[in-house]
């Protein structure tokens, strides 16, 4: 125990009043949520005098949720808590002076001679004006060098914010005491690498935690838990994006149902790391969790088309993979949201980027289909041919697609028509579709190697 | 103030891994893709918006036990969240990158609550008088600190103060990445470390000739590529990918750069309204001043170096739906360079020129010029029949011996057997007239008679496409010259003669 008191002296020197908390026998656990937030659990002995005593936290979250914050040890009652953010800064200091004397020392430019005096502060609205003897002044009126020497630090005058907590103490003696925050600037997602083997159709998947740290503080020897999910946060909580932009394309195409080896907590998925780790303020940190080799995938090719969109130019279809996350011929794991960057070996066998796509949280044994990127040679160009009035609100389209591939290879290309609304029909079409969606029609077009590829289809509306 | 250091040594307990500094890459490999966003165009030096993917391969000797292996000198622009180690034991425990980076911001708030040194030098006889004490708080520019005199405001005084900090450690100078990994054995390791990273582009540079008859093109093309980051790659395997790869836009990974010490102190008002004198200026603010210029300096396009190499084409390869283009021999990619690669040569492309107006159907528009395209096919019997990637294209004609820009367009990504169309720009001697000679019928089936002048002022007969933009099921009817659909858009294909004029006309009836 001899340190952790030798480091409270040395604590003691900057901060008189109350009892520093920091403890030499210190845990941290710090639980972190997908949400920029986080649970720190600050488990460390404190010395309890018995009576009324305050202790002050000064390595907490700079961003700390001051109302969310607790602090428990065996026999003692908490008074009150309090939050101080008043800041330690020459102008503070100088400003709490006023009426109290200050000692001043006038250096000789010179000389380097010193000669000190006692000076009242009087005050120090845009300028400092002291009383000295019978005479008043404005501090360095003149511009000549004048050190000013307070006496001490004013209470709750602080470096950092502080957070301390004034207890009743029943016996005196050391025990230990967890003090609990949630806090935002702590967060997490997940990272992906997947090394597509276009010979074979399988993939090799590496997930990453990423973990970053921007809560002012560091983290030292953390216990450290991620969990995979965002609780429900109210007014005052971390600010909250409700506005979500359209999403162009459903990545998840079958929910799966299957369950894995993950602990959970309720509905949530936990992620402990497997050893204490430093989350040091501002670092970004990586950790393995996933590396599964060997996963069958498809590479297909998919092109959206909106309701009577037509284009001069042929536009690329866009490149999709798609495998199972099932414990079956797939990663056999859930996972948590992030981003999957897809990678291909290129003629001389290094892995080139090809691509990256977002994915939201994934249960086990689902179908995922990702878009890594628009296809150079697989091209649709949608026209609308025709349009004809049938009545007041009904309409005849007639709509053709003409499909290109420059590979060496047939392509199949799945063509949706979307914004069907209403009680839409498609009267004619050259190939059979299938009707995905009351809104949306489906072809599957195989383009031949080198070559081209053409459907028609009418639609008749009512509205 | 033995007991404060003593305090401070304890606090500072140990570093329990060791650190292990990898060697400089020995292999490098850059691969360029282009911004995300850009369907056509060139790069622009000043933000460049694409990507790289930068392998290094550098040796490592890892002790047993427990270490922390740093890799130094990544380009800034890394996205850490994307670098992949390969070749290292089993044992990686994590991944690190530290935001906080060393400046003197970093120093002033490490040192919070530990000794410094302060130092006070007599502007006149140089003679320095040292203190121990504490810093006490760098909250908000201003810096307290303690002696055993007292308390202090740094740089309040007049007099010439500053720190030395002792012991203060753990900050680097550039985002450093670093691995912990627990190794059984001591061993040499060949580490293969890729990642992202932003601040590159490239983009294609066609340069079209027209021959003198006008009725064909020889094509150039250069591959312009762009580092705007600070760091360079010596002697790289250098690639770079066409065809428009999905971004998401990925969270920032912190970073504090710092910023300047302010000193500020307490209100500074005088009785005097002159100038203080010039010790009493922010020594700060000066400072911050030099860091902007420094900044801006560093930023400046001016000192982009542009490199031509040999005209070495570059090899095309399919990577996966997209093309690969290699470049033949290792190159530097300097640091804020922009570098260019012959790409193609061909020569004696058959070309058709085009004139062509888009108009709506059924309105009077006053003379407009019409728009004059090259069109050809991207085929092997026109000598093309490659994939042509995006970019900008430059045409230029032959006045004897001299050549002349006529026109810059964007291009974008065309495969091999697409049609291809190089814009030309207006041509104000072809002018369009649209007259609605008479209008029809009740407010909801009104029948409109068009007249389209197309007059040609130059002396050669030119091929001419009248477009036409229809309401939803409007229909031309009547027409005095043969109109077909093309794209379902009516389009009449006109030959206009050499100082001649043309006159169409037709009707146009609405849906139903």
């Amino acid at each position: 125990m001899g340190g952790a008191r030798l480091i409270v002296v040395g604590c003691m020197l900057y901060v008189s009043a109350g009892v520093p908390a920091n403890g030499a026998d210190r845990t941290v656990s710090v639980t972190i949520y997908n949400d920029d937030l986080a649970l720190v659990q600050d488990r460390r002995d404190i010395e309890i005098k018995g009576g009324r005593q305050r202790i002050e936290f000064q390595d907490v979250s700079a961003q700390i949720r001051p109302e969310t914050a607790s602090l428990a040890a065996s026999d003692i009652s908490i008074v009150e808590q309090n939050f101080d953010f008043d800041l330690l800064t020459p102008a503070k200091l100088m400003e709490k002076a006023v009426g109290q004397e200050i000692t001043i020392v006038r250096v000789n430019p010179a000389t380097g001679a010193e000669t000190r005096e006692q000076a009242l502060v009087l005050a120090t609205n845009a300028g400092v004006v002291l009383k000295i003897g019978p005479r008043v002044e404005v501090l360095r009126d003149d511009g000549l060098p004048v050190r000013v020497i307070f006496d001490k630090v004013p209470d709750n005058l602080r470096a950092r914010p502080t957070l301390s907590v004034t207890v009743i103490g029943g016996h005196a003696g050391t025990r230990p005491a967890t003090l609990s925050y949630l806090t935002p600037g702590l967060g997490w997602r997940a990272d992906y690498v997947a090394l597509y083997s276009e010979s074979d159709g399988k993939i090799d998947v590496q997930g990453w935690v990423t973990l970053t740290n921007s809560s002012g503080v560091t983290y030292d020897h953390a216990h450290t838990l991620l969990v995979a999910g965002s609780p429900t946060q109210v007014d005052g909580g971390a600010q909250r994006n409700y506005y979500r932009g359209p999403q162009p394309r459903t990545t998840l195409q079958q929910a799966g149902t299957e369950s894995g080896s993950r602990e959970r907590l309720g509905d949530y998925y936990l992620y402990p790391l497997a050893e204490p780790t430093t989350i040091a303020n501002l670092q970004t940190k990586q950790v393995s969790f996933l590396d599964v080799h060997g996963v069958p995938a498809e590479h297909g090719y998919e092109f959206h088309n909106r309701w009577l969109g037509t284009s001069e130019t042929p536009q690329s279809a866009k490149t999709i993979y798609s495998f199972s996350t099932s414990a079956h011929a797939g990663l056999g794991d859930q996972l948590p949201a992030g981003i999957l960057r897809f990678y291909m070996r290129d003629k001389h066998g290094e892995p080139q980027f090809i691509g990256e796509s977002r994915i939201d949280h994934t249960p086990m044994g689902s179908t995922l289909s990702l878009s890594t990127g628009d296809a150079f040679d697989v091209k649709v160009r949608a026209v609308v041919d025709k349009r004809t009035r049938q009545g007041n609100f009904d309409w005849q389209s007639d709509m053709r697609y003409e499909l290109s591939n420059a590979l060496p290879r047939p392509v199949t290309v799945k063509l949706l028509q979307e914004g069907l609304w209403g009680d839409s029909r498609i009267t004619a079409e050259s190939q059979k579709s299938t009707r995905r969606s009351a809104d949306t029609a489906e072809w599957a077009v195989t383009v031949p190697a080198n070559g081209k590829a053409s459907l028609t289809a009418t639609f008749e509306t009512r509205f | 103030m033995r007991w404060a250091t003593l305090a401070w040594m304890l606090a500072t307990a140990p570093a329990i891994a060791d650190d292990i500094l990898a060697s400089a890459p020995s292999e490098l490999s850059v691969t360029v893709y282009r911004a995300p966003f850009r369907a056509s165009g060139s790069i622009d030096l000043d933000s460049l918006g694409g990507f790289a993917l930068i392998s290094e391969v550098r040796t490592v000797h890892l002790p047993a036990g427990l270490s922390r292996l740093r890799f130094e000198g990544v380009a800034d622009g890394i996205e850490q969240a994307s670098d992949i180690v390969t070749g290292l034991p089993p044992g990686v425990i994590e991944k690190n990158r530290e935001g906080k980076l060393l400046s003197p911001s970093a120093l002033m708030a490490a040192a919070v609550g530990k000794p410094v040194t302060l130092l006070r030098t007599n502007k006149i006889t140089g003679k320095q008088q040292r203190s121990d004490g504490t810093l006490l708080s760098d909250a908000e520019g201003g810096v307290v600190f303690q002696t055993s005199e007292g308390i202090e405001a740094l740089r309040c005084s007049g007099l010439a103060e500053t720190f030395n900090f002792a012991g203060v450690g753990g900050l680097a100078a550039k985002p450093t990445l670093s691995v912990l990994v627990r190794s059984a054995e001591a061993s040499t390791r060949t580490v293969t470390l890729s990642y992202l990273a932003r601040n590159f582009d490239w983009a294609a540079d066609y340069i079209a000739t027209l021959s003198g008859d006008g009725k064909s093109m020889d094509l150039g093309a250069w591959v312009t590529l762009a580092n705007g980051n600070g760091v360079g790659f010596p002697s790289a395997r250098t690639q770079v990918v066409a065809g428009r790869v999905n971004r998401e836009n990925g969270e920032v990974e912190p970073l504090d750069a710092g910023g300047p010490i302010l000193a500020e102190c307490w209100p500074r008002g005088s009785t005097s309204d002159t100038a203080a004198p010039a010790y009493l200026q922010f020594a700060g603010r000066a400072e911050s001043d030099d860091r902007m210029f420094k900044r801006s300096v560093a930023a400046a396009p001016a000192a982009q170096a542009i490199t031509v190499t040999a005209t070495r084409n570059v090899q095309q390869e399919q990577l996966g739906d997209l093309k690969l283009y290699r470049i033949p021999s290792r190159t530097t990619v300097a640091s804020r360079q922009s570098k260019q690669v012959r790409l193609m040569d061909r020569a004696h492309i058959p070309i058709a020129r085009v004139y062509g107006a888009d108009l709506a159907a059924d309105q009077s528009t006053p003379p407009a010029p019409a728009h004059l395209l090259l069109r050809t096919v991207n085929s092997a019997a026109n000598h093309l029949g490659l994939p042509l990637p995006s970019g900008r294209i430059a045409v230029f004609a032959s006045r004897g011996e001299e050549r002349l820009l006529l026109h810059e367009s964007g291009i974008q990504d065309r495969a091999v057997d697409e049609e291809v169309e190089f814009d030309l720009g207006d041509s104000p001697d072809v002018q369009v007239t649209v007259v609605n000679e008479k209008t029809t019928g009740p407010a909801r089936a009104q029948v409109h008679a068009i007249r389209v002048d197309i007059t040609n002022a130059r002396p050669a007969d030119i091929n001419f496409e009248l477009r036409l933009q229809m309401r939803a099921g409007g229909r031309v009817v009547g027409a005095d010259h043969p109109v077909t659909i093309k794209n379902g858009r009516p389009i009449f294909r006109l030959a206009v003669p050499g100082n001649g004029t043309v006159t169409v006309r037709y009707q146009t009836v609405p849906a139903g």
